[in-house]
């Protein structure tokens, strides 16, 4: 009896070994082999990645060439004569959704600006007595002639817009990021 | 391990860390030149793609060379 039980024991054994060679035929790759990289193989990876980026950069460096109107809009502002030396007016640039504020400087030159504050985005006013572009937020002052931040926390310039006069008329051709 | 092999493994973990240094520089041109496009300043992008080309060619040319010395390793 005990004979026979342990006989049928090593069957079920043999069975089960079996069972486990099915299993590995199904399934061949082990969990090391699967996760082992060479150096080889990393290597071909970073080369791949290397001419995807490539690929990639040249791609983003063509959208300018190739979807048009990418290029900064020339827009008329206001006319020269409306503005008095210490005077501004605000406009929109590059889109409505892009405040703009044009001043006239002590010298009679024409300066203008992002209204957007580059430090919580508020909107600059322009500062007749302090001849400065002023956020009433934080009380950050920006420079008229240059855009620069000279008090409170603003840290980076306002982004400038350029300019073009033709006789009376002001345009706004593009806009620099200081 | 035979001292050409002890060489080519050296090689190959250096020219690895090489090109691994390169693929980081071409990903920060990448991230440049998008940078650039948002700013609508183009020229910017094109010379961030000529320098990400010539790393790629760069990186081309040690693959090359590795996979050249691994061959010669095989064949001696």
């Amino acid at each position: 009896m005990a004979e026979d039980t342990k006989k049928s024991q090593d069957e079920c054994f043999e069975c089960k070994k079996k069972k486990d060679a099915r299993w590995r035929e199904d399934f061949p790759v082990g969990w090391e082999s699967d996760n082992y990289v060479t150096r080889r193989e990393m290597v071909k990876f970073l080369a791949l990645g290397s001419l995807t980026i490539a690929g990639a950069n040249a791609v983003v460096a063509a959208i300018p060439h190739v979807v048009k109107g990418s290029e900064m809009p020339k827009t008329r502002v206001a006319l020269a004569s409306s503005i008095p030396v210490g005077g501004s007016q605000l406009f929109s640039y590059p889109t409505a959704e892009d405040p703009c504020i044009l001043v006239r400087q002590q010298n009679g030159d024409l300066v203008a600006y992002s209204q957007v504050c580059t430090h919580l985005s508020c909107a600059v006013i322009h500062d007749e007595k302090e001849n400065a572009l002023f956020c009433p937020c934080h009380h950050g002052l920006f420079s008229v002639a240059e855009g620069r931040p000279y008090a409170g926390p603003p840290t980076r310039p306002l982004p400038r817009i350029r300019l073009e006069q033709q006789g009376n008329e002001i345009f706004a051709v593009g806009v620099e990021i200081g | 391990m035979s001292t050409r092999q002890a060489q080519g493994t050296t090689l190959f973990t250096a020219l690895l860390v090489l090109i691994g240094i390169g693929v980081v520089v071409q990903l920060w041109l990448l991230a440049a030149s998008v940078d650039a496009i948002m700013r609508h300043e183009g020229g910017a992008a094109v010379q961030a793609a000529v320098g990400s080309l010539a790393v790629f060619i760069i990186n081309g040319l040690l693959v090359l060379y590795v996979f050249n010395f691994d061959r010669k390793i095989k064949r001696d």
